[in-house]
């Protein structure tokens, strides 16, 4: 019966299925490709209702084999991918999207540009939600490209203005790539997602137009816009923008406090603390402090010695001036039960000094005076440095010890 | 570590899925994803570009064509879980007939029934103790006596409930009304336990093993750990994993990294408190530190950097829901988060105790019924992640209730698909601080703690079961990290590659965004090894096959680097206990045309594990050595149940009077007698023709003859040729009639019957027995009768020639058995006679033990000089476990 003859048909499907599959997964590429010729009978009698269907698996199984395959050339993944365009409608702008991808990777980047350019004219009926996405995406990497395409002639004019030439022709091509660029680069850049790139090029394109409103209004939305996800570098590129701009302290400022709210661990933080400390006012001090004291509660910055060596600066600044305990007090307070295991063991100290001296000269300063001068690190520390005659070490250990009442004070 | 200054494009969406889902075999192929500007030019003049995946990746190939087993495998039997076949309702037409509406159905009749048979203590004790009087099981017909009217007999019962086991499956079976009315009777009071709340927790048990069957989540993270040497150190490291039957003792072994690891000195071992599902390991400050998850207990273990030193136990905590998760933190010693299934999570540290961060038996983002919750430890040692099955939320420690952000949502977030649920989340600080891997059953994610609820990295992993087991092996920067994958039920085992960073040239020269390098990778299963393995018996390949293919348990590994060649060690442990090793070696050269060795020696047929090495033949030598003592231990410890080889010792005093088991002290008159004449004859070199008194002996059986000379009318033929007499021999036999043999029957019949008179056995023994030589006279075609120049050890009543020993018949060497069941020697121990049948059941039993080993001949010989008296039959040196030959 027919029923019967499906599901042996089904079955047999499956099997060949799961052979390619076992191919693929021990990078048998040969054999994945002769069972993927009996595969393509599944076309033929395609009952199946699964939502990735055998045209669909055909198009990934060989995009995958046609990648790794020693016999396979560029020519015939195109052919490939052309054919593999044709089998779906549904998939059609999901394959371009694909082969355009792996062009670029190749360094086709002209074959790519075609590529997209044919599949924007692309039409199909109504267009279906993921299908529009798949659109927009396509005129977002055409625009990345004509971007490309400008910075390449805006390179050449500036090499022959230097040369004294000046080429209209030249600068009518760049001013027509950045309009395709400007176009596609700001419609992507609406939808909420991750465009860094994108946002990058329409900034990079509308600076040098001198649009530079226009640009602080793309970066403000894409750092604030709540409808987009908490994407620290939307605020490192603004801040990076207001730098250029030469804006004033307090507004670099304002960006790094946004910045150091969403990840206090950012790399940046540096720079927020460094601008901190500079400061006059005693508010901004001691937010750099805390910008301080919360990087340096992550693990990836354990061994961060430019760091260490801020925060030690500050301390005894703090110290010295005997201004302020109170700050560092405050601190330490929800650290202190867990520093001295995370940052200040033995083990630790031990590790610094042999891998790092200014890293653990910073951390022995900072123990000395928040755990007294019995602290572990700080007494190995200490011990070493002079057992090496490092003067530094020494004037650490005089520091510390006339220092000692402070400690008290910090943990009473 | 920085924030990567790009990221690969992406959109956001938020809400429930939107994708339809499904399992898709081959979602995660041909597919780059998004691309980004990078790569090493800048000076080029084009842009370069690289993709999110498919970018190169190392190349790994496998040593050898299987897992190698680590440990031999420790005493005892290994119990499998239940398999669907056990709990599943299995009948053809019903299995039909339900497939369609429900899916499987489960065997609750069987099973209940189980525990009746099991368990009739439980179930019935007390009711039966009282009823056993009065119901009679047997055959006969119930004779009504004063004294016993109040028994009935319940032997149709058991016929009409046998009956119906026959008819199971039938869709028109009508129970039987005595049935019917027997359970109507007492269904309120026959049972110990009332039979509904006995049905409610056998079916809630039944699905609990079922939905333990389909998915089983109380193994996530593996029990099995690998504790690394120390950097710089020896190549001595430490495993971790469970063992036992009952998978309840805790090992510690050393272990030593060479071509195949080796296991070095014995294990340091404890015994806990429950069957080990977890066993995480973590390092902090050069110490290890280990944790233990059993259902209701955890514990935490210390092992000094150092190998060889001792492992302490620090602290054990007891839960009162089954714990379904215990991870170590990285950052601080001692310090562990726990969570439970009533949706409890904790902070756990061996110095200040337990810590509650949340208690809400609600799942995160969503509704969902499973109760398994996870947490990990992330970048900041006091924040932690706790997961359900819906996302992961990270907490802070020091203000729980206030201080939280969603990091990973089952959503449009993350692109999920309908249906996804986390299966895994694990911190992947060893490789990057701020990275987190969430494994669904559809796909892996990679997340930035950084840039929550979006993931940096995607892919469609095509496992066939949810990966409950990941380990991440860390990289220097630069290189790609390792994370494997792995499946219990289908002990799949996959290899990932992926790179937190590369360096970006859109980005300004720093790093770029997280990629997936190189394709995945399937790794060798521990049932693969089974076509490798010599071939075996049926019901040993059968026990090899369940034991290699038992779900597995945990996953460890290591990358090993000896100068310019490096390789990586994967450990896998399956239910059964077993730890399986297989080795992978870095091949530094891209080549364009990889060599096909691996699709040839993967071929279903060949075994190259145990022929000609091919590349490192010392490694191949000491894989198929590993095998050998392996396979040699396994079959060792797995011999037989225990229960066959074991005969039942039951006692016989209830049976026996104390005068009945007591023999004469010593020897009778009328033995020693006898061995006086034995020897006699013995050193005389003579014969003994009659024993004396003749009236006690028992006749030789006439069957003798026939048994011994009648086996083969080729060995009389033979005998009668080697006489010289074959031509008489071939008239005898041709003109023997018909008529003739009738006629020798007959009369020696007649002549057994007179024999029997005389004799004291049983009537019962004798009939059967001749019934017997009859049958096998007849089927003979030849005549059993002898020329008279055959050989005299045959003859029997005729004088056999002097020197020849004394005949032995078989049957006669059956016969103080047959006598010690027969009614008359039972009547005459004053056995009451409603015993006697119960006593013959009882020694019938011995007939089914195991062969006894043959006795000496001697015995035999003494045996034949015994007279069938009855004072001497329970003699003390009577063999008392003797077999009947023949039932009764």
């Amino acid at each position: 019966s027919s029923n019967e003859h499906k599901l042996n048909f089904k079955k047999s499907k499956d099997a060949c299925l799961s052979y390619i599959q076992d191919a693929l997964l021990q990078k048998q590429w040969k054999r994945a490709a002769e069972f993927l010729t009996c595969y393509v009978e599944s076309l033929d009698k395609d009952y199946s209702r699964e939502h990735i269907g055998p045209s669909e698996m055909i198009w990934r199984i060989g995009t995958e084999i046609l990648w790794h395959h020693s016999q396979s050339s560029m020519k015939e993944f195109n052919c490939f991918m052309e054919q593999m365009k044709t089998l779906g409608v549904k998939r059609y702008l999901k394959v371009c999207l694909e082969h355009v991808f792996h062009l670029l990777c190749n360094g086709q980047i002209d074959e790519a540009y075609q590529n997209l350019s044919l599949a924007e004219s692309w039409r199909f009926g109504e267009q279906t939600a993921i299908q529009d996405k798949e659109m927009k995406l396509i005129q977002a990497y055409r625009g990345l490209l004509d971007y490309y395409s400008w910075a390449k002639q805006k390179n050449i004019l500036f090499e022959n203005s230097e040369d004294g030439f000046s080429d209209l022709a030249v600068e009518q091509e760049m001013h027509g790539y950045f309009r395709k660029a400007a176009v596609n680069l700001k419609e992507i850049i609406k939808v909420p997602g991750v465009w860094d790139i994108f946002v990058k090029c329409y900034v990079d394109l509308l600076e040098f137009y001198g649009d530079h409103n226009e640009a602080r209004q793309v970066l403000n939305e894409y750092a604030y816009n709540s409808k987009f996800p908490a994407n620290p570098n939307a605020h490192v590129y603004l801040y990076q923008f207001l730098k250029r701009q030469g804006e004033s302290k307090k507004s670099l400022i304002s960006a790094l406090k946004i910045l150091h709210d969403i990840v206090p661990s950012h790399e940046l933080m540096i720079d927020f603390n460094t601008m901190l400390q500079k400061s006059k006012k005693r508010k901004k001090r001691r937010l750099g402090l805390e910008v301080i004291f919360a990087a340096l509660d992550y693990a990836g910055w354990k061994e961060n010695a430019k760091a260490w060596s801020c925060l030690a600066r500050q301390v005894k600044q703090i110290v010295i001036s005997e201004k302020h305990l109170d700050w560092i007090k405050q601190e330490w307070n929800s650290r202190k039960d867990w520093w001295p295991a995370f940052h200040f063991s033995r083990y630790l100290a031990k590790r610094n000094w042999q891998e790092n001296k200014s890293l653990s000269y910073g951390k022995a300063l900072v123990a000395g005076i928040l755990l007294g001068k019995g602290c572990k690190y700080f007494k190995y520390v200490s011990h070493q440095g002079c057992k090496a005659q490092l003067k530094r070490f020494r004037m650490l250990k005089k520091f510390v010890n006339r220092h000692n009442p402070v400690y008290l004070r910090i943990s009473g | 570590m920085e924030f990567p200054a790009a990221l690969f494009p992406s959109y956001f969406g938020a809400g429930p899925p939107q994708e339809e889902g499904g399992p898709a075999p081959v979602a995660g192929w041909g597919e780059h994803g998004q691309v980004l500007e990078g790569g090493p030019g800048r000076r080029q003049v084009q842009p370069a570009f690289v993709p999110r995946r498919g970018a190169m990746g190392e190349r790994w190939e496998a040593a050898d064509a299987a897992a190698v087993p680590v440990l031999l495998p420790s005493a005892g039997c290994w119990i499998p879980s239940p398999a669907p076949q056990d709990i599943l309702y299995r009948s053809g037409l019903y299995g039909k007939l339900r497939a369609g509406k429900s899916g499987a159905t489960l065997d609750f009749a069987k099973q209940l029934g189980h525990f009746f048979v099991d368990h009739p203590e439980d179930a019935f004790g007390s009711l039966g103790h009282l009823l056993h009087k009065n119901f009679y099981l047997g055959n006969s017909k119930l004779k009504v006596i004063v004294s016993r009217n109040s028994t009935i007999r319940m032997t149709a019962l058991v016929e009409d409930i046998d009956r119906l086991e026959a008819r199971r499956g039938c869709p028109r079976q009508h129970l039987a009304s005595r049935l019917r009315w027997f359970s109507h009777l007492c269904r309120d009071w026959l049972f110990e336990v009332p039979l509904g709340v006995l049905a409610d927790c056998l079916h809630e048990e039944l699905m609990q093993q079922w939905s333990n069957l389909l998915f089983d989540d109380s193994l996530t993270g593996g029990a099995l750990a690998w504790l690394p040497p120390e950097d710089g150190g020896t190549d001595v490291g430490c495993l971790v994993h469970p063992g036992g039957q009952a998978m309840n003792h805790l090992y510690f072994q050393d272990v030593v990294l060479e071509e195949l690891p080796r296991t070095r000195g014995s294990p340091a071992q404890f015994e806990l408190n429950g069957r080990i599902q977890q066993v995480a390991a973590a390092r902090v400050d050069g110490q290890d530190f280990v944790g233990v998850r059993s259902d209701y207990h955890c514990g935490v273990w210390r092992v000094p950097g150092k190998r060889g030193a001792a492992p302490t136990a620090l602290q054990v905590i007891c839960t009162d829901v089954p714990a379904c998760c215990l991870t170590v933190s990285p950052h601080l010693p001692g310090e562990l988060s726990v969570c439970t299934q009533s949706g409890t999570v904790y902070l756990w540290n061996v110095e200040t105790g337990l810590q509650q961060l949340r208690h809400d038996p609600q799942t995160m983002f969503f509704r969902d019924h499973s109760p398994w919750r996870w947490s990990d430890f992330t970048a900041h040692p006091r924040v932690l992640s706790c997961a359900d099955r819906t996302g992961l939320q990270c907490l802070d420690a020091r203000a729980p209730k206030r201080c939280h952000f969603d990091l990973f949502k089952v959503g449009e977030e993350a692109g999920c698909q309908q249906g996804e649920r986390v299966v895994l989340p694990m911190y992947l600080g060893r490789a990057h601080p701020s990275q987190y891997l969430v494994t669904t059953q559809f796909s892996m994610y990679v997340l930035d703690e950084r840039l929550p609820l979006v993931p940096v990295l995607k892919w469609a992993h095509m496992m066939k079961a949810p990966p409950l087991f990941a380990h991440l092996m860390p990289e220097k920067p630069g290189r790609s990290h390792k994370v494997l994958l792995g499946a219990s039920r289908t002990q799949e085992l996959l290899l990932l590659q992926y790179r937190d960073s590369f360096w970006g040239v859109s980005s300004g020269g720093s790093q770029s965004a997280c990629q997936l390098a190189g394709t995945p990778q399937k790794l060798h299963s521990i049932a693969g090894c089974l076509q490798h393995l010599p071939t075996q018996l049926p019901h040993r390949h059968h026990l090899l096959q369940q034991r290699l293919t038992a779900p597995a348990a945990g996953l460890a590994a290591t990358l090993q680097e000896d100068g310019p060649h490096k390789s990586m060690l994967i450990f896998q442990l399956s239910e059964a206990g077993d730890v399986f090793c297989q080795r992978l070696t870095h091949k530094a050269v891209q080549l364009p045309a990889p060599p096909l060795r691996d699709e040839a020696t993967t071929a279903p047929g060949s075994s190259p594990l145990f022929e000609a090495p091919a590349s490192s033949p010392q490694g191949l030598g000491t894989a198929a050595l590993q095998y050998r003592r392996w396979l040699r231990a396994l079959s060792r410890a797995c011999r037989e149940p225990p229960q066959h080889t074991w005969t039942p010792g039951l006692s016989q005093r209830r049976l026996f009077t104390r005068r009945d088991l007591e023999g004469p002290a010593g020897p009778s008159t009328l033995q020693r007698e006898m061995r006086q004449r034995l020897r006699q004859a013995m050193a005389e070199g003579g014969r003994i023709q009659h024993w004396e008194p003749l009236a006690l002996q028992p006749p030789p059986l006439p069957q003798t003859l026939e048994l011994a000379g009648g086996l083969d009318t080729l060995s009389a033929r033979l005998t009668a040729a080697w006489a010289g007499d074959w031509e008489q021999w071939w008239e005898e036999r041709t003109s023997f009639s018909v008529a003739q043999r009738q006629r020798a029957l007959r009369e020696r019949r007649r002549r057994q019957k007179r024999a029997q008179g005389r004799r004291s056995l049983s009537a019962s023994f004798t009939s059967s027995l001749t019934y017997q030589s009859e049958l096998s006279e007849l089927s003979d075609t030849g005549p059993s009768l002898l020329s008279p120049g055959c050989p005299p050890i045959l003859s029997q009543e005729g004088s056999p020639p002097a020197g020849s020993p004394p005949v032995r018949s078989p049957a006669t060497s059956a016969a103080p058995d047959e006598t010690l069941l027969s009614s008359q020697s039972l009547r005459c121990r004053g056995i009451p006679k409603e015993r006697r049948k119960t006593l013959r059941d009882y020694l019938s039993v011995w007939a089914e033990g195991p062969p006894e080993p043959p006795e000496p001949p001697g015995s035999q010989a003494s045996q034949l000089c015994i007279p069938s008296s009855q004072s001497q039959l329970s003699s003390a040196s009577q063999p008392r476990r003797k077999r009947p030959r023949m039932g009764f």
